[in-house]
């Protein structure tokens, strides 16, 4: 016997849910933008700018160590944070992180970045490597990067713009291949989707960078590749039963697609989940935000996309014609 | 639907083997695939020559179908350094500005002469004042007007001329002009970086303008911002000044402040501060080739050997001030200062100094690359080392099987045998999706792993609707080949639509992504074409076959 996550032939009233789906999501809408509003989000240094470096962190030397010999060259807090090393026998890792930092006299902003910057690496080789002779290091830089306060904004308007125009095209490709109330439908979902994984990564703290937006991008598609495929449906029972009331033609294709749904949902969701559990740090914060966009984004097709095209109504291909009928007649 | 002609399965034939062809190659080493290995630059170097002659060895060997293109690995993977830096128009304009200066005052000296005060410059706007300003003014303004270069290979005239009050001449770099210097200057940045950084032509290293004013470095495989920021940050501006080390007069200046008019003080690495020549004998230009090579007592020093004309001029200087000194200034550092002792013919100098042999060739590179035309700033800086990025690929290709595996379990619990076939199909889609990511030379980032990964979940997708269309048109009584007919054509709409509508996304993704997240656009965007193209050819050629050769009552699914 096959798996089978949803049963053959269901008739699940989707629809009737569509008032306690619409409490659920604007609570969860509100509580989102609360979260946005007071915690904000944790903006990594692709857009809040700063620097990150990471090393290899000998057995002898502390975060505190280095906390205490990185504190007195930089003008805000310095973050260390220390992590066991990933494999056997692998060094311990430090992070460090500190925020872009003031001029001094007639530097620029970036140029104080690189300051600041040059003067904690020489302070952590002094704090590491003292008395080893010269050229011989117990430190190994893991990565480092440091954005000036220019491109972190550049950035950040960017990924802005990259979403919004994202929206707007996938709009007008579906108001032409389906109708006006589809594309609102469809829009509604996604800035849903948008909204609540925004607020997810402001509740949990998780860093917002640019694979973040990249991340939104993708569940922007993938929810709307979800809501077509249920729109689609739509139309195709809608064509076929022309006297039945609106809100059972969704109900149909919602049950009609829902063994899909679930199907594609779970094996991106299984990939995802590989990825988020093997695919190392560096890749856990998209992970996650695309794990989370999945799920909203497979509820939202549902309950929002769907809900909202049952609000506006559709054309059913009889109203137009009585009206050119009508138009007839007076003439 | 179920109509399979020869030529259709000819053509999936040929363009899976496509894929795997342009695949293939990153199975195997450079040598192998017929790259021309890069000769080392050092000859004396044998482990690097003995790897040279086996790769030569190897591209002999090699099988000639095989292209050589292979997955570029992004900086995030292979490890090194980016590196984003600017140019400041503004910059650029003024000190161009500057120089012009020295050609006004040659214009306004000529008979008859042009009397005004020294001219003011503040930033890019320079302000002549004229003395006798009913005689001289149009005289002046043709004179400024005939002696206007143009920038670079444009027809753009550096400055626009406009007289301001009775007396003042006022020259500004108009936008059209700045643009045009930015663009001039992008291009010999790049030139003079490629040439500081990387001076014998070996290593990989990738330099790309960016906008009008930023050029984009990109070094696999160095592991030392500081070290490139340092080559990068100095002006680079040479100059061979006589000097004057006599200590009571450098006291007097250094005490004052105020060293005579023709006289400044410098930092001198070797005497504290020493007095220089404002006007430079010699300059950057007049270098022909700069190296590192070793001094007397074998220390590593740089040496350089002036052209034809600047080494007549050195050595009728040296001829006339023999006993005297002169400074070889760096940036307004002295970075030596010898006395001459005997003429010196043949312009081959020496600066000797306590360098590293790292130092010294960097510095022998800086000198021979010349002068940057601006200061360059660091905007956004990126190092990976290279164990971060050797985890990262081990990380990245132990999702993907793990994720792979799962998804496969997945399809063939959920469909059986055609879940089997869907999972085939899924394969075939990996193998393209490397074969094209290799075609067209895309740049595989981690983040472009995780869109493979992606892929692989979402790929199954199209294959999915299908399978549920079947699956209903099996229980609505239909026969398996009915069913597997209405099953493709009535889901074609819905694929295509939601297909279309991801690929839009990973576009805009593309245009306004940057480095590792274009990365995983240019995954996203392949994957879902070839998911699309396995999907309703391969899966349906597996499916088609099974049909035919097993005529079954009815597909388990």
């Amino acid at each position: 016997m096959l798996l089978r996550l949803w049963p053959e032939k269901t008739a699940v009233s989707f629809m009737s849910l569509r008032f306690i789906a619409l409490i659920i999501s604007v609570t969860a809408l509100l509580a989102s933008a609360a979260l946005l509003g007071t915690r904000g989000l944790n903006l990594g240094i692709d857009f809040a700018g700063g620097a990150v470096i990471e090393i290899t962190e000998p057995d002898d030397v502390s975060a505190d160590d280095i906390r205490n010999a990185v504190q007195p060259l930089i003008v805000g807090e310095v973050q260390v944070n220390s992590a066991r090393g990933t494999g056997p026998n692998a060094p311990d890792i430090a992070v460090i992180r500190f925020k872009p930092q003031p001029p001094v006299g007639d530097e620029t902003p970036d140029e104080a970045q690189n300051r600041a910057g040059d003067e904690v690496n020489a302070a952590l080789k002094a704090l590491v490597d003292e008395g080893l002779p010269e050229g011989e290091s117990r430190f190994e830089i893991r990565s480092e990067a440091s954005v000036g306060p220019k491109v972190s904004g550049e950035l950040f308007r960017s990924g802005i713009i990259a979403l919004t125009v994202a929206l707007a095209l996938m709009m007008v490709y579906i108001s032409f291949r389906f109708q006006w109330q589809y594309a609102l439908g469809a829009v509604a979902a996604l800035f849903h989707d948008v909204i609540l994984t925004m607020g997810m990564f402001a509740l949990t703290g998780f860093e917002f960078n640019l694979a973040t937006i990249a991340a939104l991008l993708t569940i922007v598609g993938y929810s709307m590749n979800d809501t077509v495929i249920v729109f689609d449906r739509v139309r195709e029972e809608a064509r076929k039963y022309k006297k039945l009331e609106l809100s059972k033609v969704v109900d149909l294709a919602i049950n009609a697609t829902m063994s899909r749904t679930l199907l594609t949902s779970g094996t991106t969701l299984l990939a995802l989940l590989s990825i988020f559990l093997f695919g190392g740090p560096v890749l856990r914060g998209m992970s996650f935000a695309l794990i989370f966009g999945v799920v909203v984004g497979t509820y939202s097709s549902i309950f929002v996309a769907s809900a909202v095209v049952l609000l506006l109504g559709i054309d059913r291909g009889d109203k137009p014609k009585r009206e050119v009928e009508g138009f007839q007649g007076v003439s | 639907m179920l109509n399979f002609p020869l030529w259709k399965v000819g053509l999936i034939v040929v363009i899976f083997l496509w894929g795997a062809i342009l695949a293939i190659p990153n199975m195997f080493s450079d040598g192998f695939l017929g790259i021309e290995p890069r000769e080392p630059s050092d000859p004396s170097n044998e482990v690097a020559m003995a790897a040279y002659q086996q790769q030569l060895q190897e591209a002999e060997d090699s099988w000639w179908f095989l292209p050589a293109g292979k997955l570029n690995l992004g900086l995030d993977l292979q490890g090194g350094v980016y590196l984003l830096m600017e140019i400041d128009p503004a910059e650029i304009a003024a000190n161009r500005l500057q120089t012009v200066q020295a050609d006004i005052r040659t214009a306004f000296n000529r008979n008859p002469l042009v009397e005004r005060n020294p001219p003011v410059q503040n930033e890019d706007r320079l302000t002549i004042e004229l003395l006798n300003p009913e005689e001289d003014m149009d005289e002046a303004v043709r004179r400024l007007n005939r002696l206007n270069p143009t920038i670079g290979t444009t027809q753009t005239k550096l400055f626009s001329v406009s007289q301001s009050g009775d007396q003042f001449i006022q020259l500004t770099v108009p936008g059209g002009a700045r643009t045009a210097l930015a663009a001039d200057a992008q291009a010999k940045m790049m030139e003079i970086i490629r040439r500081r950084i990387d001076p014998d032509g070996v290593a990989e290293i990738s330099i790309t303008p960016q906008g009008d004013n930023r050029i984009i470095l990109e070094a696999p495989g160095e592991a030392d911002p500081k070290r490139i920021k340092d080559i990068l940050g100095q002006a680079g501006r040479l100059t061979f000044n006589m000097a004057n080390l006599d200590p009571s007069a450098i006291r007097a200046a250094v005490t004052t402040g105020r060293p005579s008019p023709r006289e400044e003080l410098v930092d001198s690495i070797d005497y504290g501060q020493i007095l220089v020549n404002r006007i430079p004998e010699l300059t950057g230009a007049d270098i022909a080739t700069a190296n590192r090579c070793f001094d007397e007592a074998n220390f590593p020093a740089v040496c350089f050997r002036l052209n034809s004309s600047a080494a007549t001029k050195f050595y009728n200087l040296t001829r006339n001030n023999v006993g005297r000194n002169f400074a070889i200034v760096l940036d307004g550092t002295s970075m030596s200062s010898p006395s001459i002792r005997v003429p010196i013919p043949g312009g081959n100098v020496i600066i000797e100094g306590r360098f590293s042999i790292e130092e010294a060739e960097d510095l022998a590179a800086i000198i021979e690359a010349g002068e940057l035309p601006a200061k360059l700033n660091f905007l956004d800086e990126r190092t990976v080392g290279p164990t971060l990025g050797a985890e990262s690929i081990a990380a990245g290709s132990r999702a993907s099987m793990i994720g792979l595996a799962l998804v496969g379990v997945f399809m063939i619990l959920a469909y059986g045998l055609v879940g089997g076939f869907a999972v085939g199909s899924l394969m075939a889609n990996i193998v393209m999706i490397i074969g094209a990511l290799s075609g067209f030379g895309a740049t595989l980032t981690l983040p472009g792993i995780a869109g493979i990964i992606l892929t692989i979940g979402m790929a199954v997708d199209a294959n999915v609707i299908v399978f549920e269309r079947i699956r209903e048109e099996q229980s609505n009584g239909r026969s398996p080949a009915t069913a597997i007919q209405a099953g493709y054509e009535r889901a074609l709409s819905a694929i295509l639509d939601a297909n279309i509508t991801t690929f839009i996304a990973a576009s805009i993704l593309y245009m306004v992504g940057s480095g590792p997240v274009k990365g995983f656009a240019v995954t996203l965007a392949i994957g879902i074409l070839t998911s699309v193209f396995t999907a309703f050819v391969v899966t349906r050629w597996f499916t088609v076959m099974y049909l035919r050769t097993f005529r079954p009552k009815r597909l388990a699914m």
